[in-house]
């Protein structure tokens, strides 16, 4: 079955790269431009990975998209990978926290630019290890 | 002080006020007078003076306690302290309680006039001094902001729509074509790591990197900074040799960091070498210290550069204008390595090479211990 990914970034210059490297590796990509129809997105139907920047709109606006998964007891099952170019930025909004700042329980970083095959590794790397977890019922 | 200065006069008796306003009208300024120290608190209150003439010797309340209090209200205020009791010991007491300068009486007209326009300048300085601090500190966030958002999100759209073009259309392009791609690729990507390195220089606080030190190997961070390093030395055509000592102890520190200042230290020295020559890296314990050695046979630094070396946004004059973003990357290393009670060297020789020595205080037994007694450690004298 083909894997949905929803990718939430306001700038689609930036989105266009990295969808069509995940569109060739045959996902069914959808995008939303902004954290208010990225939310909207999210409920109304179901995703396997959600790809996330951090900095959009007035600040940090993918951190309060994050926030809102964790409390989300259907949505907090999703893996997340969150994508960035605001390393100093992170750092300062989770002064004292390693780099990674694990806003959801399933997680992980890359940084804007992101190489191809790391994307894809990563991006896999997620599905799989949710895959695991719906096959063993906690 | 764009309008009219405001010079405040405290002094019990009538003909001192009177021959300060004497001599003082017809200059531009705004005066007011008490006659007592409580009137004239209550006047630099209302007033807001720029300047404050006040005597010492008053009955109620001294001019030393009416000096206490407006430095307490507004330390920017500048008081002159009028007295007929000149003495050392008086003016040195007035000094330390805030005053900036002292007029014995009697005085003449000139002496007056010549001590208000210096305690004006004086003023003058301090307003502009703080506004300046204001005004750099507003200008170091706008920065980062600006660097982040304005420079980096386009950079990095660039970037990723370019490494996607090659991920998809890569096993196509001739030769000649992939080398136009990979000169791109590779100028962005420095780019974007000069960009990294100023918003890093801007936003590092040495405070907060201490609390979450923990023990590091120097090994593996040289190990990574060479990794980063690697593909970069390649293109110039550099080799890498390491020495690493046995044993080498491990320091008390923050990993990132630390392999970003190796990074930075040896991504120079590949900078500036020549293609095709060596840079060595060394690493060995030398009593408490372990000390990274990093020699590059370039073009070396000129003798009157190297006291600026590892001044942030420096960049030699002689020969070294060939490669961007030196400064930078130099002033963050020695910012990490002194947060890490470390020191940086640099020795050169004009088109010999240069040689980096970065020591660290090596871990002692006494150092594992937990936080504790780290805090106990830095109370004590």
């Amino acid at each position: 079955m083909v894997k949905r990914l929803l990718i939430i970034d306001d700038d689609p210059d930036y989105v266009t790269g990295i969808k069509s490297i995940l569109d060739n590796a045959g996902y069914a990509v959808e995008v939303a431009y902004d954290p208010k129809a990225g939310l909207q997105a999210l409920q109304s139907r179901p995703y396997d990975l959600l790809l996330l920047d951090i900095m959009m709109g007035r600040g940090a606006e993918g951190v309060m998209i994050a926030r809102k998964l964790r409390k989300d007891s259907k949505l907090r099952e999703m893996p997340v990978l969150i994508i960035t170019g605001m390393r100093e930025q992170i750092a300062f909004l989770f002064p004292g926290e390693p780099i990674h700042p694990g806003f959801v329980k399933l997680d992980e970083l890359v940084e804007k630019p992101v190489e191809p095959s790391l994307l894809l590794e990563k991006v896999n790397h997620l599905l799989q290890l949710a895959e695991e977890r719906k096959a063993v019922p906690a | 002080m764009e309008s009219k200065p405001r010079i405040l006069i405290i002094d019990d008796e009538e003909v001192v006020r009177d021959s300060c306003a004497q001599i003082l009208a017809g200059g531009n300024y705004e005066l007011a007078s008490a006659s007592d120290g409580m009137a004239g608190l209550a006047l630099a209150d209302e007033f807001h003076p720029d300047l404050i003439f006040v005597d010492l010797k008053m009955p109620g309340i001294s001019g030393f306690e009416v000096l206490e209090k407006v430095s307490a209200m507004d330390s920017t205020i500048v008081m002159v302290v009028i007295t007929g009791f000149a003495t050392i010991s008086s003016a040195v007491d007035a000094m330390k309680r805030g005053a900036y300068d002292f007029l014995p009486k009697p005085f003449t007209p000139e002496e007056f006039r010549l001590i208000t326009r210096r305690s004006l300048e004086k003023r003058r300085l301090t307003l502009e001094t703080i506004a300046l601090r204001r005004e750099k500190e507003m200008l170091r966030e706008h920065f980062a902001h600006i660097v982040s958002h304005e420079l980096k999100s386009p950079l990095n759209a660039v970037q990723q729509n370019l490494m996607a073009l090659e991920f998809e259309v890569g096993g196509s392009l001739t030769e000649v074509q992939k080398d136009k791609l990979s000169r791109t690729k590779n100028r962005i990507s420095d780019l974007i790591k000069l960009i990294n390195s100023w918003l890093r220089a801007i936003s590092m606080d040495a405070d907060q990197m201490k609390e979450a030190f923990t023990q590091v190997s120097v090994k593996d961070e040289i190990a990574k900074a060479l990794e980063n390093m690697e593909p970069y030395a390649v293109r110039k055509d550099v080799e890498i040799v390491t020495s690493i000592g046995e044993p080498l102890h491990s320091v008390m520190g923050d990993d990132l960091s630390l392999s970003e200042a190796f990074g930075n230290i040896i991504g120079n020295a590949v900078k500036y070498s020549r293609d095709g020559s060596k840079v060595t890296v060394k690493a060995e314990e030398n009593g408490n210290d372990v000390v990274i050695a990093v020699k590059d046979e370039g073009i070396g630094i000129a003798q009157e550069d190297l006291p600026h070396i590892f001044d942030g946004f420096y960049r030699g004059k002689s020969g070294q204008a060939v490669a961007s973003g030196h400064g930078i990357g130099l002033a963050v290393s020695r910012q990490i390595i002194e947060a890490h009670k470390g020191t940086i060297t640099v020795e050169s020789e004009v088109s010999k090479g240069t040689t980096f020595i970065v020591r660290l205080p090596k871990i002692s037994p006494n150092s594992l211990n937990t936080k504790d007694s780290k805090v106990t450690k830095e109370e004590s004298p």
